[in-house]
């Protein structure tokens, strides 16, 4: 049974001819017809060429010579019979005479009784059933082994079939090489190779790999047979890779461990050469590292100039992370915890009492800046080391002190300043610690910033005709006008016994405010040692600058200033916030406190005015 | 003035030694028609050389067009590698076995060499008036036409060198007497001019590889290191 098919015939010419058949795909696709048919046709040389057929289902025409197999070509005008028949293979072949290349070819299969199976099939032209016999003697070469030892690279070769004869051009032939591991099922291709030589790059070292090899003419289809596959297999001669890899992690292991080590022995050494110190600050001539110790005896301040001449032996502990703000930080770190002295009170009372805690806690807290290591030249360089009294220390910062041989204190008012020791030291002041000493008299006393002035003024007003009575200051009339001018001046008379002569003493210092650096502020003047027995002023109206409080009365004064002026260094180079006065009595001059002090700056004394200042 | 001279005559004549050295066996370039032209000396043996070349190029472009042109324009049931359906083209008297092509001369192999050869200038040129008419012909198809069929000439004209030189015959005419084998006035439909053209195609890959063996097997007749059997 033939499948339906459809042939035409195009006539291009007179002599030529085709037939063109047209036949579905699943046709061609479908199994071997049951007739008798011819199987397969293949040249291995392209000279000659051999055709096998099957009998089909007709098997009683499988016996030899029950079939015949009959040719034509172009050349022959009929058909003719095999020329060589292989009756075991059911093989016709066609030798170098009977095979013409370039012309078709058509086969057919003759039975008994002249019944003919013919496929138009079957049809062809010798050159395009070529298939080149398979490559012979393939072989393999090592050529190199990567440096890891894991790879190596294999130069195959072999000779072309003996059979084409490609020495003398009449067949033109190219190559493909494929290979596989020997696990794997799936063959690995290689590019179509035209010479007998071929390199294989990236095999694996210990696997086992197979190769073969197949043929065809160049620009044809047709691949003939694959050859005879050969194995291929490179033995890594160190044994096998677990090793290597045992070796390399162990020896990362042991750099890594001496790395290590040699940074942990040299830590320091490192850290030097990585992270250089950061230079520390460097005062000249002091050694760092005695200051961090403690030692302020080794200090060595010779070089900072001024009268610096060394600490003085004062009381070794101090404070060195106390702030020095001011002069007169009197128990400022007693005041906080209270540990040291009962000091309750504020500042200024202690400022202006003479007992020994006080003077005490001065000292600590004037020593606390002495031995502060401070470079401030402001503050050091005023400062006398050499300060042996303590007592006399804390004359010249207490107005009224009584000094040795230069205030005259009057019998009664010896304490000519503002205590209220009956009182209490709590009840004069407020719970400040501080006053602001802003200026001096030349008296001595000491003129503090004002607080709460009306109240004081109000308490003391009564108080003050009393002992104004008589003595007139010389100047009282200026001292009126200033009066006057100053209504905000307040001036703080602490004189629980005698208010009278305090008042009278209170005289000079009236100018003193007035005179003050800072005007426009209230002041509380604290009248000096009560030595001074000046008339005091008259202060009729209730804008007398004296305040005489009762001394049992509690007088509030809230704030005093923080600050005081040192006027002037005494012999023994002491700050003197209150200067004695001078020989020439200045009672009834109504001199200018200030003017009295020859050359003497009101403000601080500064290093450069230090020299001067000596004596 | 005298050396001057002496030394004028050494020069050119170190300048044109090279010459004396040529073995190779000047090619008459009076065929060459059409006034004076350039044609510089080439060996037999290279030109053998090239005309197999050339024969092996336009056999590789023929086949590759042929191929482009099945794919492009042909269904799957009607390509001729797939069928080996068979398909006439032209046959020449010309030999066709190999065990023929082994026992005729010299002298044959050229000729019959030209005679495909010439046999082949003009269908090509009507291919490529009929690759014009279509709609879309790809450009490469057309180009490669065009270009196997300038080839073909310069071929034609080797092996014709190639005779003169090897065989010692005379100019060959090359007119082609032969009767115009196609029509080119009458189009065919598109069909059949596909099919037409596909069997020129193939039928021209074929010949082309005839020639190419035949000038190989003419080129180790040659050497003679082979035995050419």
């Amino acid at each position: 049974m033939h499948a339906s098919r459809l042939c035409v015939f195009v006539q291009i010419s007179s002599a030529c001819t085709y037939v063109a058949c047209i036949q579905p795909l699943e046709d061609l696709a479908a199994v071997t017809p049951p007739e008798p048919h011819i199987t397969e046709c293949i040249s291995r040389d392209q000279a000659t060429f051999q055709c096998w057929w099957s009998p089909g289902n007709f098997h009683n025409l499988s016996s030899p010579g029950a079939l015949r197999l009959f040719y034509i070509n172009s050349l022959a005008s009929e058909w003719k019979e095999c020329p060589k028949y292989v009756h075991p293979n059911r093989e016709c072949f066609f030798d170098n005479n009977h095979t013409s290349i370039w012309i078709p070819y058509c086969m057919q299969l003759r039975g008994q009784n002249n019944v003919t199976y013919y496929n138009e099939e079957d049809c062809f032209r010798v050159e395009n059933i070529v298939r080149p016999d398979p490559p012979v003697s393939l072989n393999w070469t090592l050529l190199n082994i990567s440096p890891s030892g894991l790879n190596y690279d294999v130069m195959v070769n072999w000779e072309a079939p003996p059979s084409a004869d490609v020495k003398t051009g009449w067949m033109r032939i190219e190559y493909e090489i494929q290979y596989r591991a020997g696990n794997t099922t799936k063959w690995d291709a290689l590019e179509m190779q035209r010479q007998t030589q071929q390199t294989i790059f990236g095999l694996h070292v210990g696997k086992e790999y197979e190769v073969h090899i197949r043929c065809r003419m160049r620009s044809f289809v047709r691949f003939g047979e694959f050859s005879d596959p050969i194995f291929i297999q490179v033995i890594s001669s160190k044994g096998s890779t677990f090793p290597l890899t045992l070796v390399l992690v162990f020896g990362i292991t042991g750099v890594l461990i001496l790395v290590m080590l040699i940074v942990s022995s040299q830590q320091r050494r490192l850290m030097m050469i990585l992270l250089p110190p950061v230079p520390a600050p460097k005062i000249k001539g002091i050694d760092p590292e005695l200051l961090k110790k403690g030692k302020l005896d080794d200090l060595n301040f010779s070089s900072t100039g001024g009268g610096l001449g060394g600490p003085p032996t004062y009381a070794t502990d101090f404070y060195q992370d106390e702030l020095w703000v001011e002069f007169i930080e009197v128990d400022a770190e007693d005041a906080g915890t209270g540990e040291k002295e009962d000091n309750q009170g504020s500042d200024t009372q202690r400022l202006l009492d003479v007992p020994q805690p006080i003077s005490h806690h001065m000292n600590i807290g004037f020593s606390n800046a002495v031995s502060f290591p401070d470079s401030d030249s402001g503050r050091a360089s005023c400062y006398d080391p050499d300060v042996p009294d303590q007592d006399t220390l804390m004359a010249t910062l207490l107005p009224g002190q009584p000094e040795d041989g230069e205030v005259k204190t009057s019998p009664a008012p010896e304490r000519l300043l503002i205590r209220t020791q009956t009182a209490g030291p709590q009840t004069w002041f407020n719970t400040d610690f501080y006053a602001q000493v802003s200026n001096v008299m030349p008296t001595g006393g000491v003129v503090l910033s004002p607080g709460q002035q009306l109240r004081i003024q109000e308490s003391t007003s009564g108080t003050e005709e009393e002992p104004q009575q008589g003595k007139e200051h010389k100047g009282s009339e200026d001292s009126e006008e200033e009066k006057e001018k100053e209504e905000q001046f307040q001036l703080l008379v602490v004189d629980p016994e005698g208010g009278r002569q305090a008042a009278e003493s209170n005289t000079p210092q009236m100018f003193a405010p007035p005179s003050s650096p800072i005007p426009g502020e209230g002041y509380q003047t604290i009248l000096p040692q009560p030595a001074e027995t000046e008339p005091a002023a008259t202060a009729e109206d209730g804008q007398s600058p004296y305040i005489l409080p009762d001394s049992p009365q509690s007088q509030v004064f809230a704030r005093v200033a923080d600050y005081t002026v040192v006027q002037e260094l005494n012999s023994q180079h002491s700050l003197l916030l209150n200067p004695p006065p001078r020989q020439s009595p200045p009672a009834c001059r109504p001199q200018h406190p200030l003017k009295a002090l020859p050359s003497m700056p009101v403000g601080y004394i500064t290093p450069d005015l230090l020299g001067s200042l000596s004596p | 003035m005298h050396l001057v001279s002496v030394m004028r005559r050494c020069v050119w004549a170190v300048l044109l030694w090279p010459n004396l050295l040529t073995s190779s066996v000047p090619l008459d370039c009076r065929q060459e028609q059409g006034g004076v032209s350039r044609c510089s000396s080439i060996s037999q043996e290279k030109l053998l050389d090239r005309v197999i070349q050339h024969a092996e190029l336009i056999y590789r472009v023929s086949e590759e067009s042929c191929s482009l042109y099945e794919e492009t324009f042909i269904p799957l049931p009607l390509q001729f590698q797939r069928n080996q359906a068979g398909y006439s083209c032209r046959t020449l008297p010309i030999p066709s076995s190999r065990s023929e092509v082994q026992q005729i001369s010299d002298k044959w192999l050229l000729h019959s060499v030209l005679m495909l050869v010439q046999s082949w200038l003009e269908p090509l040129v009507y291919l490529q008036t009929s690759l014009d008419r279509y709609d879309a012909a790809p450009e490469v198809i057309i180009n490669k036409t065009k270009w196997v069929s300038e080839k073909l000439i310069s071929l034609e004209q080797g092996v014709v060198v190639l005779i003169k030189e090897m065989l010692d015959e005379g100019l060959l005419n090359l007119n082609h007497s032969e009767e115009a084998l196609f029509q080119y006035d009458v189009q065919p439909e598109m069909v059949e001019s596909v099919m037409k053209d596909y069997t020129l195609l193939s039928c021209f890959k074929k010949d082309a590889h005839k020639m190419e063996a035949f000038l190989k097997l003419l080129k180790c007749r040659q050497t003679e290191i082979y035995n050419c059997s």
